[in-house]
Formats: structure tokens, C-alpha cells, sequence
């Protein structure tokens, strides 16, 4: 059965028995190519089709996941929150299905070539893993995904569509000795060039490294990499879900759209239209229209992402961001700046370049505290030049104070999606000054 | 148990058949049933039911995995076939080939049996201690505001059947239940202050009585408001610090369970979760702390979050020592990881779902107690800093080098706890850690987690623990 016809025949059996509901059927066939020591380490298939419905009833809301195959199951299961929800109390997040029209498609984001190489990734993971290996790698580890995925989505409100689109993700980490460099990308396209470079430039930022430096805790400028980037803005993108401000998981939750929170240069975009970045979609979970937005528009909040529900307890309206319950981000870009990666460094005194990141935690998402750790090479720039590398030094600031110091991007982006990268990411490189780095002494 | 257990004997079968030296056919289902609350009123009901069955085979000394939710005899076979002819595939880049140890694997059937089922524990009954949770919180504070409260309330059911080519055939079915809670306290001239705090457990609804949640979380609030009030900075000098067992627990986990796993410390999470500080060499010899620094990693504790008494491949399951009086001493092995080292698995392979290959995992991770109180461990500190719990923690890749922030903190002076602290940053190197240890209460608690570990990313249950500790002499920073 389809993904269309699963949604239609699970929405036929209970539209009658409930006010609202949404049925979203996410098929999903995918390949991953996990390589270690140069080496494939597993090669993972996945033939799923997941069931999420949405379904509210007297101002009450419940929702369901279901990975079983059969319409009989999830209606069957569906009696038992039925019985729930008809005893527990209204919902304090509730909104009627929005009546909306038909969505424009989508041109692009599906390539037959990624599903031409579901039965032998090999030529990909060679381009990767050579193009790393002549570059100086020594060993070399990552990650080749390869999905094509339907989603079908009908409501009780009449809507019902579906899309198809196909999806790469690529990262390696380039070892030499105890360095490591790193690179990744994402798309709905194969693009060999891209898949290419992942493999170089892990390995190329390790030519930078030559002499290990001393390191002393301290406020630095400090040029983010596309990566890092890329992990950081997804933390920020997630807090300008209007759920996160409700449940105190933002620091925006004290900020008002106009509000200062960024430096002027400094725009994030939500873009579910651009249909290169695998998180692009037609259509939200509701069936509203989606569209590209500013989140962050010229270093002012601009927008917050909001489903039909938290759009009204914010007296706005849907953004084309549902997620039920908890609105989210499709796509991320950074508006490119009018510098390059050598400029950067060349203004930079006394700093770093941070090629890649992990763990960001946080003590106070209301204060936007957080740190992160530095996980490969981190190269030393003096007065305008990379002197030596210094490893795993960690970045512990406030999210508003490192958007307002941001102050340089660079021209070029990059399209970046990896196990640190959820929400696809086009970034540039970004200066960003006196950022406190810490590492232990003992 | 849902599916005809013939199917994955069939499976097994087949995938031998086509060449497969090693074959794995795992059935498992996973029913989760959540709420949500804020501020004492319902925000989502949530259900999800996940099952298939996961393949695994060994061609060529290739490792394929390929996983289905269809359960009919068709479905299952073509996703064996599959597995088998994409491993195949890959075989010809194999330099090292993968293979697996000799280890005797069980025939068993077992499960976790609550002392009281869910089925008793009534929707109204979880949204009633939703509402008593929002509402004594809001009553205890007094300086302060309740911001928002945010209350999380789990069950789930786990029932696994794994089957394999070397004659294992483990029947287990696990239940589980969880509560957390988000809070932020606001106090118009000092800010805010956010803990996020969690209850986890295998078994049934008896566990609540245990947790005390209402009362827990209240004097947590409690505790907190007097920490925003009146919190001061940490001494900017060297001193000693009590570190608490919340924080413990979550240090044995990070920097001696996540390095001592094979597999990073050969290599196959470096671009994901990363590697080990620890080289295989090292096992046996290197010396990351003194007398105090033993971890044990045990999945049998009844209760646990993290039980199991036969992990995804079959190997029976039990308690080992990771780090022993302060040297590395035994790592978690799969079935491939005990034959590149020469030894045996030891049972540490779980998958989250029928969706995930097994690999290397953590289940419940504890220090060592010691043998004094905790008025003993304060009473010849001058001056020193008590960290009770913290919000903001990371490591670095290789489990070296982590920070963990201070949440519930206190001076100590002249061996009694006196003003609260705010933000103590303890920025330390793992033996920095482990080598500074100068004496263990005798009380060991646990704390639940979710652990985060492969690509695509899988969560597993687990506890961590251990008794308070005195660190000697550190230099505390403050976040800023």
C-alpha cells in the first residue's frame, strides 16, 4: 500500500470518530554506508513506513507513531487513546486543523541517481575515502546516506497530498597521527564535486596544522567553520520554536519580534522552499504552505515558528512550521557576508579557527547559556596568519552575546548536514569576537 | 510475542544459505505511551508502537544490517536477501575482515515483572501527579517566581526475541517507567535559574512511592530559589570540592564507560560519538587515578534502567569492572570487538530498537562507594565548595577533557555547608578526575539517562551512579 493510500484509508476510519485528525505516512527506503579505518564498517538498509497521526477531539490532543505496516493495527491501537482522550482534560495548546489550499510543489529535490546507487554505494565511498586519502590522510572514518522517502499527509479538513524526495548526507573525518580534520554535506542531489571535497578539505585542514601551541583560557576572536556554524544555528533555529519559548527551553522566551539579538550583519533563514537542502517540504504537518522566512532578519528577531496551535497562544498564526505540538525548522541558511575564509584570518590578531564542534549543552536555555567542545584541530591565527593548532578547547558563552559579536561572513556557503547537524545548514565561515574559550588546567 | 518465532529461524536459515557465515534475526517492540504537561495542564497525550525485525549477516567479512516492519514470511525473507547481497558488495573493500568470537551464547527467556502494572496506573492518576507537582513547586516558592514547569511522564514496554546462527534464542520482555520535570525559577533582580531533573526505572508504577516526586522536586525548587537569592561565587583559589552523586555518576559514565567501549577505542565511532583516550595496549596497565577510582558496569541490577540478562547477541550478561583501584581494567566488548582483542564478549551489545544494529553499549555505570559519611567527607575541609547537581555538562571525543556546571552548590567552611554557589564550573581531565579522589561515601544512588551513541543515532536507557566524593585541591571557574 502506498503512502497516499495508507493516509487516506486510516483518515477514512476515523475522521468520523474524532474532531480533528491528521494522518502523515513517512515511507521511507534508505542506505547507509558507516566507514572506520578506511574501511566499511556496516553497510544499514531500512524499508519503513512510519504512521504519525494527529487526532483531537473536544479541545483534547493526542498523537501516534506507529511503525506497523497494516491500516487494521493503527486504527485498532487508536481505541485505547480514544478511551484517553475522551477522560483527560482540554488541552491548554489546542487549535482546529487550518482549512488551507492547495500547496505549490516543490521543483527539484528528488534525483534518481541517489536510488541508482542503493545497491552499490561503493563508487560514492570511493570518491569520498580517496579524495580524503589523497590529501593527506592517513586513516579515514564517516558516514554515506542515501534515502528517497514519501510523505503523504491527509486531514480531516480535506487536505491531501504527498511528495517524494531523495536525500545524501556524506562526512569524514580525516585522521593524521593525533589530528583530525573534518568535513560533511548534504543535499537532495548527488553531486560527485561535493562528495569530493567532503573527502578533501577533512584532510587539507590538517596541511594547517604544524606545531602544537600553548593554550591559555581566555576572551579570543575566534572564526567559526561552517560546521560549527551550522551545530550552533540548529540550537538557535529549535529556540525560536514557539513551544520551546513556552516551555522555557529559549532564550528568546524574553525576547518581542524587532528585538536586538544579533549583530546587523548577521540574517538566519528558514527555507523549506529551497529544494537542494534535504529538510525542504511542500507542506507542514497541518497541510499549510510552506515558505521561506527570516528568523533572524539583519541581527532583529523576526520571526518565531509557530503551528496553528502556538500561533494562537502568540496571537499570530501558523508560520508553515508544525510540527504537531511542537513547531520546527526545515532548512537553515546564514546570509553569506562579503568576506572570505583568508580575510578572516587576516584581520585576526590574536584568535582561532574552530573547524569542528560537539556536545553543545547548555546550564540555562532562558539565558542562552551554553558551551561546546572543539573535537578536531583547532588552528592558532597571530596577527593575521594560522601559527600552530591547539585541540578540544571549548567554547562556554551565551548564545545573544556570540550573535552580537558576530562581525565578519564569508562570501562562499556551504551546504552542511552531519550527526552534530540535524536541521540541514548552508553556512559561511564567521568572525566572531571575544568569545571565551576554556579548557581544564588539571 | 507478536510474530511467529519459525519466521526468524527461516530467516536465520536462508541467510546461511546464501553464504552468510554468521546470521542474526532479532524481533523487537517497542509501546511507549507519554503526557506532557506545562504549568499543571495537559499539552499532549502520545503514543507509539515500533516494531520489525532487524537483520544482521556477515558475508565475506562484510557486516550487513537491514531491518523491516513488515512481518510476513515474504517481507522478511527479501530483507535477508537484501542484507546478503549488499554485503556482499562492500566485501571486496574489506582489508581486515570482520569476525566474530567464539563466545557460548544462552537459551533464555526472561523478563522484568512490575510489582504493580501500568494498567493500574490510570491517566488521571499521571496527570494528578502532573498537577501536584505544578502546584507544590508554585507553594514552596517564596523569593521567587515559577517561570514555567514542564512535566514528563513515560511508560513504555520492550519485548525482544533474538535468534542467531550460533544457537542463541533469548525471549525477554522489559517494562519501564520514567518521569521528568523542567523548571524555571525567575527573581526579577537575579535572573533565572533552570533545572531539568529526571526519575528511571525497569518495573512498574510501584517505583513512584520510591521517587517521591512531589516532595523531591519541591525541595529541589526550594533549594534552588536560595541559590538564585543568594548564590555567591566560587573561591577563585584552589580548594577542596565535595562532588555529589548526581554529578559522579554522570562523570563514571562519560570519561570511564564511553572509553572503555571496544569500539571506540578501535576506531568505528570516530566521526560520530568518537574515539577512546584509551589504546588497546593501554587495558591492563595505564593508571587514570588512585584507590578510589573502581567503576563497575553491571546490566543484572533488578530495576535498573539499563537491565538486561542477555544482551542483542545472545552473551549472557554480567557485572564488570571498567576501571579497578585506579587501573584500566576490562572494556566492553561485542562478539567482533572480544575477537580483535583475543578475549570474549562480555554481554555490552544493545540495539534501541528493531530499526538499530547491536552495538557497544552502556547499561548501568557506577563508582565504587567508600566507607565514610557524608559530615565525614566535609569535616576537614577549610574551605570548599559542595556541588550537588548540575544542568550544562560535555566531554571532549576522546573523553579526556569535560565540564560540568554547578547547579544545587554550596561553600563548605570549617567542615559544614554554609552559603549557596552559583555556577561553579569543574573543568577537569579525566585523570585529573579520577587521581584527586580522596574519599567515597557508602552510599551509592543512581540516576537515569538516556545514552546517545551510532549513526543512525540510537538512545538507550541507562542508570549511572555512585556515592559523593571529596576531590582534593581544585581551582573551580564560574560560567559566564
Amino acid at each position: 500500500m502506498s503512502a497516499v493510500d495508507l493516509a487516506g484509508r486510516v483518515l477514512y476510519e476515523l475522521r468520523d470518530r474524532f474532531d480533528n485528525v491528521a494522518v502523515r505516512v513517512v515511507s521511507r527506503d534508505s542506505v547507509m554506508l558507516k566507514i572506520w579505518n578506511s574501511q566499511p564498517g556496516v553497510l544499514q538498509m531500512w524499508k519503513d513506513i512510519v504512521t504519525h497521526l494527529l487526532l483531537g477531539k473536544r479541545r483534547r490532543v493526542a498523537v501516534l507513531e506507529f511503525r506497523v505496516s497494516s491500516p487494521e493495527e493503527v486504527v485498532s491501537a487508536v481505541k485505547k487513546i480514544e478511551d484517553y482522550v475522551a477522560r483527560v482534560e482540554e488541552s491548554e495548546l489546542y487549535a482546529d486543523l487550518p482549512e488551507v489550499k492547495k500547496p505549490a510543489p516543490l521543483q527539484g529535490g528528488y534525483d534518481r541517481r541517489v536510488v541508482e546507487y542503493f545497491s552499490d554505494p561503493r563508487p560514492l565511498a570511493e570518491v569520498v575515502v580517496n579524495s580524503a586519502l589523497s590529501a593527506g590522510a592517513e586513516r579515514v572514518a564517516g558516514t554515506i546516506e542515501l534515502e528517497e522517502v514519501e510523505v503523504a499527509l491527509a486531514t480531516s479538513r480535506g487536505f491531501s497530498e504527498s511528495y517524494r524526495k531523495t536525500e545524501v548526507m556524506a562526512y569524514l573525518r580525516s585522521f593524521r597521527g593525533d589530528l583530525s580534520g573534518h568535513w560533511a554535506w548534504g543535499s537532495t542531489a548527488i553531486d560527485l564535486k561535493s562528495l569530493e571535497s567532503v573527502g578533501s578539505k577533512s584532510a587539507e585542514i590538517l596541511s594547517y596544522a604544524k606545531t602544537k601551541s600553548e593554550f591559555a583560557p581566555g576572551r579570543y576572536d575566534v572564526i567559526l567553520s561552517p560546521l560549527v556554524v551550522g551545530n550552533l544555528m540548529n540550537y538557535v533555529a529549535s529556540m525560536a520554536s514557539g513551544m520551546a519559548i513556552l516551555i522555557g527551553m529559549s532564550f528568546l522566551a524574553k525576547k518581542s519580534i524587532g528585538d536586538s539579538i544579533a549583530s546587523e550583519s548577521f540574517t538566519l533563514v528558514d527555507a523549506p522552499r529551497d529544494a537542494l537542502l534535504p529538510g525542504s517540504t511542500p507542506f507542514d504537518d497541518e497541510g499549510v504552505e510552506t515558505y521561506d522566512k527570516p528568523i533572524i532578519d539583519r541581527g532583529r528577531l523576526a520571526s518565531v515558528l509557530h503551528n496553528t496551535a502556538t500561533g494562537k497562544v502568540f496571537k499570530s498564526s501558523s508560520t508553515g512550521n508544525a510540527g504537531w505540538v511542537n513547531p520546527r525548522p526545515w532548512n537553515l541558511i546564514v546570509k553569506p557576508g562579503d568576506s572570505s575564509l583568508e580575510g578572516m584570518i587576516s584581520e585576526v590578531r590574536r584568535g582561532y579557527l574552530i573547524t569542528n564542534n560537539w556536545y553543545t549543552r547548555l546550564q540555562n536555555y532562558v539565558e542562552g547559556q551554553f558551551s561546546t567542545v572543539a573535537r578536531d584541530v583547532v588552528l592558532e591565527v597571530r596577527d593575521g596568519s594560522i601559527e600552530g593548532y591547539v585541540d578540544r578547547v571549548r567554547i562556554a558563552d551565551k548564545f545573544e552575546a556570540l550573535l552580537k559579536s558576530a562581525r565578519a561572513m564569508s562570501r562562499e556557503l556551504y551546504d552542511i548536514a552531519w550527526w552534530e547537524v540535524r536541521i540541514p545548514t548552508r553556512a559561511p565561515y564567521i568572525l566572531v569576537e571575544s568569545v571565551n574559550l576554556t579548557k581544564p588546567v588539571v | 510475542m507478536v510474530i511467529d518465532e519459525k519466521l526468524l529461524t527461516n530467516a536465520v536459515d536462508l541467510a546461511l544459505s546464501q553464504g552468510a557465515t554468521y546470521a542474526e534475526a532479532r524481533f523487537q517492540e517497542d509501546l511507549i505511551d507519554s503526557l506532557v504537561m506545562r504549568n499543571g495542564r495537559v499539552l499532549s497525550l502520545s503514543t507509539s508502537v515500533v516494531r520489525g525485525v532487524g537483520i544482521r549477516v556477515l558475508v565475506g567479512g562484510a557486516l550487513g544490517f537491514a531491518a523491516t516492519d513488515r512481518l510476513g514470511r515474504e517481507s522478511i525473507e527479501a530483507t535477508v536477501l537484501e542484507a546478503i547481497s549488499r554485503a556482499r558488495a562492500i566485501a571486496p573493500l574489506m582489508k581486515k575482515p570482520i569476525e566474530f568470537d567464539e563466545s557460548r551464547v544462552g537459551r533464555a527467556s526472561y523478563e522484568a515483572v512490575p510489582k504493580e502494572s501500568f494498567e493500574a496506573l490510570g491517566l488521571e492518576s499521571r496527570v494528578e501527579l502532573g498537577r501536584e507537582v505544578y502546584k507544590s513547586v508554585s507553594d514552596t516558592l517564596k523569593k521567587t517566581r515559577l517561570s514555567v514547569l514542564t512535566f514528563g511522564f513515560t511508560t513504555s514496554s520492550q519485548r525482544k526475541l533474538v535468534v542467531n546462527s550460533d544457537g542463541a534464542y533469548v525471549r525477554s520482555s522489559v517494562p519501564r517507567i520514567s518521569v521528568w520535570v523542567n523548571f524555571v525559577e525567575h527573581s526579577p533582580e537575579k535572573g533565572t535559574i533552570q533545572r531539568f531533573l529526571d526519575f528511571g526505572a525497569a518495573g512498574g508504577a510501584e517505583w513512584l512511592r520510591e521517587w517521591r516526586v512531589v516532595d523531591e522536586v519541591s525541595q529541589e525548587a526550594s533549594n534552588l530559589e536560595r541559590v538564585l537569592v543568594e548564590g555567591v561565587e566560587p573561591p577563585k583559589v584552589d580548594v577542596d570540592v565535595v562532588v555529589g552523586s548526581e554529578i559522579v555518576g554522570l562523570v563514571v559514565h562519560e570519561s570511564a564507560g564511553h572509553p572503555m567501549e571496544a569500539d571506540r577505542i578501535l576506531g568505528r565511532e570516530a566521526a560520530q560519538a568518537g574515539e577512546s583516550y584509551v589504546k588497546s595496549d593501554m587495558v591492563g596497565r595505564f593508571e587514570v587515578g588512585g584507590k578510589y577510582a573502581t567503576v563497575v558496569e553491571d546490566p543484572t541490577i533488578p530495576g535498573s534502567y539499563g537491565f538486561y540478562l542477555y544482551d542483542d547477541e545472545g552473551i549472557p550478561a554480567r557485572a564488570r569492572y571498567l576501571y579497578r583501584e585506579g587501573i584500566l581494567f576490562e572494556p566492553l566488548h561485542n562478539r567482533h570487538t572480544a575477537r580483535v582483542f583475543g578475549t570474549l564478549s562480555n554481554g555490552a551489545a544493545r540495539a534501541m530498537n528493531y530499526a538499530s544494529e547491536p552495538i557497544i553499549r552502556m547499561s548501568n555505570t557506577y563508582l565504587k562507594p567508600g566507607d565514610m559519611s557524608f559530615e565525614e567527607l566535609l569535616e576537614d575541609v577549610e574551605l570548599g565548595v559542595y556541588i550537588k547537581s548540575y544542568m550544562e555538562w560535555n566531554i571532549d571525543d576522546i573523553r579526556w577533557n569535560q565540564r560540568y556546571v554547578g547547579l544545587e552548590s554550596y561553600l563548605i567552611v570549617n567542615g559544614e555547608i554554609s552559603k549557596p554557589v552559583r555556577n561553579p564550573v569543574l573543568e577537569v581531565t579525566t585523570r585529573g578526575f579520577y587521581s584527586r579522589i580522596s574519599g567515597a561515601s557508602k552510599y551509592l544512588k543512581f540516576y537515569p539517562g538516556t545514552c546517545g551513541k551510532g549513526e543512525p543515532s540510537q538512545g538507550v536507557p541507562v542508570w549511572f551512579g555512585g556515592p559523593d566524593v571529596k576531590l582534593a585541591k581544585i581551582r573551580l571557574g564560574v560560567a559566564v
